[in-house]
């Protein structure tokens, strides 16, 4: 039941955090010094803070959208199948963010 | 709140705060495919955003400049700015009972979609473009 909720928050995480995105491609139109700024934004340890939860949040959703298509074709509907799945989402979800950090931001 | 019955002619009025009966099944197919194709699409914008992370205008005109990663980009986010429209459509509809103020979510809803699509769509084109 919590997994509902999450999957709402993570959406309206995303919905907020499209602007990032669009920032910074706009500080890249702009020019040299605006793109240096949002550069040094993005990568304080604030901003990379934010776009940790922000690789969550992504991940989070994505899988909870796998979900619902599997819910689509009533796959996984069963009272235990419903608790693993959500188990698998959470769990899934923090594998993958960070083993996207691991191996891009903090090794890489 | 709840002395007016409730009718279908009430939810199928879009002028009342339950819903558009007329856009619910498109939204809801709609929000299907926009959510497939963001899948297909998430694994290229990790992969740009972390190439990407911390380098300079120059290298990120190389790789956001380019036509075919710029079209790409730019599908992604219009893809994604549908998706997260009628996301936030679910919401408003779900938790705003009041019909002008939801009438009001939705069209701000709206406007900042549309918004941001303008903003970053017109970025890129002028990374591809001009640089």
């Amino acid at each position: 039941m919590a997994m509902s909720i999450f999957h709402r928050a993570t959406g309206i995480a995303l919905y907020a955090g499209t602007l990032l995105l669009v920032i910074w491609l706009a500080a890249a139109a702009i020019g040299e010094g605006a793109f240096a700024s949002v550069n040094a934004l993005y990568g304080s340890w604030f901003g990379q803070l934010v776009l940790f939860g922000y690789t969550w949040a992504l991940f989070h959703h994505m899988l909870g959208g796998l979900r619902h298509f599997l819910w689509d074709n009533i796959i996984g509907m069963e009272p235990g199948e419903r608790e693993k799945l959500a188990w698998a989402n959470l769990i899934v979800s923090i594998v993958l963010t960070l083993l996207v950090w691991l191996i891009f931001v903090w090794v890489g | 709140m709840r002395e007016k019955v409730i009718t279908t002619q009430t939810i199928a009025d879009p002028k009342t705060s339950y819903g558009d009966g007329k856009a619910a099944s498109r939204h809801f197919i709609a929000q299907r495919w926009t959510g497939a194709v963001n899948v297909l699409l998430v694994g290229f914008l990790v992969w740009m955003v972390v190439r990407l992370a911390g380098a300079d205008r120059a290298e990120m005109i190389s790789v956001v400049g380019n036509p075919i990663a710029g079209i790409i980009l730019a599908v992604l986010l219009v893809v994604a700015l549908v998706h997260m429209r009628i996301g936030m459509v679910e919401i408003v509809e779900d938790y705003v009972q009041d019909p002008r103020t939801n009438r009001l979510s939705l069209m701000l809803n709206t406007l900042f979609c549309l918004g941001v699509g303008l903003i970053g769509v017109i970025a890129i084109l002028k990374l591809v473009i001009w640089g």
